[in-house]
C-alpha cells in the first residue's frame, strides 16, 4: 500500500488515500473522532476502480477485466498504488494509479467535487516526453512534490525492481512538471536514485520494492528522500576445513529431507484440490493443511534450526526491508 | 547541430544539471532503538505530523495494509523517532486497510 494524507472529501479532516495490493484505491475517511474503516473508491458507475487484475473479495479469488481499458491498453495491469491530485486545477482531486505489473501511470477523472466525487470509469494514459509514462522497474508508489518550487507540482515515481532474483532492482526517478496550472506536461523522468545493480557483501541501500516519499527531513531547506525497500546482500562464506565442510553435507542433507517432508504434504493437497474450481480448491487446501498443521509446525520448526545451523558455515542471501534515508547534501532548488 | 541549436542543448543540459540533487550514501533510519520498517512487507512510509506537534513523524505503510507511526521527538540536531505503535481508528483499534 501507499498511503496519502489529504483531505479527499473537503470536509476539514484528514483522510487516508491508498492504493492496496487488492487492486483498488481505498479511502479512509477522517473525522473529529478519528479514522474511519477503509472503503473502496469507486467510479461514477458504482464499480471499483482496477486496471486490470484485482482480488474479489466475495468469490475469493483473483480475476481480470478490461472493462476500465482504452484502446492499446497491455490488459495485464495491477494497481497497487493511488495518489489523489488535482489534475486539472479545478478544485477538485482527480486519481493518479500506479500499474505494478509495468512502469505505467494512468488518471482517472473527477467530473464531480471533492464532497460528491464521480470517477471516470476509464483508466487515460499518463504522459511524460509525450509518451506514455514507463517508470523503469515498475510502479511502487507515487508522491508529489514541488522539486524546483515553481508551483507546479512534480510527480515523483519509486520503482519495484527485481524483487527476488538477479535482476536490476528499483530506484527512484522524477517528473518535473513544464505545463500549466490546468494542463500538467511531464518531461522524462530524472534519475533520483538509481536502480539497484544488487550484489552487495551488506545491505547498503535499498534494492528493490522502493516506496519513497520526500520532505525536508532534517530541517536544512531542502529536499530528503525517504525510501522503504528491501536490502538484499550476501555474505562471503568463509574456508572451511575439511570437518566443518562434513558437516555442513550432513546439515544439507537434513534440509533436503525437510524439504521433501513438505513437498509430500503439498504434493498431496496439489493431487486432492485438481480439477477443483478456485474456491472449492481453496476450501479444500485448506482443510488438508489443517489436518497436517502439527506436521507443518514440525517441519517449519526443523527448517529454521537447520537454517540456523548452517550459517555460519554457509551464508544465504539476505533479503530484509528497512526505511532509508538519503540526505539532500546539495542546495537543491527548495532551498 | 547548428551553433543555435548546441547552445540551447547544453542550456538544457545545464538547466537539468541544477535541478540534480547530490544525496548523502543513505543511511537505515531507527526508531525506538529497532530499526524502523523491519520485518515488514513491503514497508512504505509517508511523512506526516500525527500528533500536531509541527514536526514530522513517519508513517509506515505495508503490504498487508497495516500503518504504524513513528513520532519525531522533540529537540534539535539530527531527528530521532520513538518506536512504532499503531496508527489506530476511531475505534481506537489499529486502522486496517483490508488487503486480499
Amino acid at each position: 500500500m501507499s498511503p496519502q494524507f489529504v483531505d479527499f472529501n473537503a470536509d476539514g479532516h484528514l483522510d487516508i488515500v491508498a492504493g492496496i495490493f487488492d487492486g483498488s484505491p481505498h479511502l479512509s475517511r477522517g473525522s473529529a473522532a478519528g479514522f474511519r474503516p477503509p472503503e473502496q473508491i469507486l467510479d461514477k458507475d458504482g464499480h471499483r476502480i482496477v486496471l486490470n487484475q484485482f482480488w474479489n473479495f466475495a468469490a475469493e479469488q483473483w480475476e481480470t477485466t478490461t472493462r476500465c481499458d482504452l484502446p492499446g491498453a497491455s490488459g495485464k495491469g495491477h494497481l497497487t498504488s493511488a495518489l489523489a491530485f488535482d489534475w486539472e486545477g479545478d478544485g477538485d482531486f482527480d486519481l493518479l494509479l500506479g500499474d505494478h505489473k509495468s512502469g505505467r501511470v494512468f488518471r482517472r477523472v473527477n467530473e464531480g467535487t471533492n464532497a460528491k466525487s464521480v470517477f471516470s470509469t476509464k483508466n487515460e494514459p499518463v504522459l511524460a516526453d509525450g509518451r506514455a509514462i514507463d517508470v523503469p522497474g515498475t510502479v511502487a508508489t507515487l508522491r508529489l512534490v514541488d522539486w524546483n518550487r515553481d508551483g507546479r507540482p512534480d510527480l515523483l515515481a519509486s520503482s519495484m525492481g527485481d524483487a527476488y532474483g538477479e535482476q536490476s532492482g528499483g530506484g527512484v526517478y522524477l517528473f518535473l512538471n513544464g505545463g500549466s496550472e490546468k494542463t500538467p506536461l511531464y518531461a522524462a523522468p530524472l534519475t533520483l536514485v538509481e536502480a539497484s545493480p544488487k550484489g552487495q557483501a551488506a545491505p547498503t541501500r535499498p534494492d528493490s520494492g522502493l516506496y519513497a516519499d520526500i520532505a525536508d527531513h532534517d530541517g536544512d531547506g531542502d529536499l530528503d528522500l525517504l525510501v522503504g525497500a528491501y536490502s538484499h546482500w550476501s555474505i562471503r562464506p568463509p574456508v572451511l576445513t575439511s570437518e566443518q565442510k562434513q558437516r555442513v553435507k550432513e546439515i544439507k542433507a537434513e534440509q533436503k529431507a525437510i524439504e521433501d517432508g513438505f513437498d509430500a504434504i503439498f504434493d498431496a493437497i496439489g493431487k486432492a484440490t485438481a480439477g477443483l474450481d478456485q474456491k472449492a480448491a481453496r476450501k479444500k487446501s485448506a482443510e488438508l493443511r489443517a489436518e497436517k498443521v502439527e506436521e507443518l509446525k514440525a517441519l517449519t520448526a526443523r527448517r529454521h534450526a537447520a537454517s540456523q545451523k548452517l550459517a555460519p558455515f554457509d551464508p544465504s542471501p539476505k533479503r530484509e526491508s528497512f526505511i532509508w534515508l538519503y540526505e539532500n547534501l546539495a542546495a537543491s532548488p527548495a532551498r | 547541430m547548428n551553433y543555435r541549436t548546441m547552445i540551447a542543448a547544453l542550456a538544457l543540459g545545464a538547466s537539468l544539471d541544477a535541478q540534480m540533487p547530490k544525496f548523502a550514501p543513505p543511511v537505515r533510519l531507527e526508531a525506538g532503538g529497532k530499526l524502523l520498517g523491519a520485518e515488514r512487507l513491503y514497508p512504505s512510509p509517508v511523512y506526516h505530523d500525527v500528533n500536531g506537534d509541527g514536526l514530522a513523524d513517519i508513517v509506515v505503510g505495508d503490504l498487508r495494509g497495516h500503518l504504524t507511526v513513528a513520532l519525531r521527538e522533540a529537540g534539535t540536531g539530527i531527528p530521532r523517532f520513538a518506536a512504532e505503535t499503531p496508527l489506530n481508528g476511531a475505534d481506537q483499534r489499529p486502522l486496517d486497510f483490508e488487503n486480499w
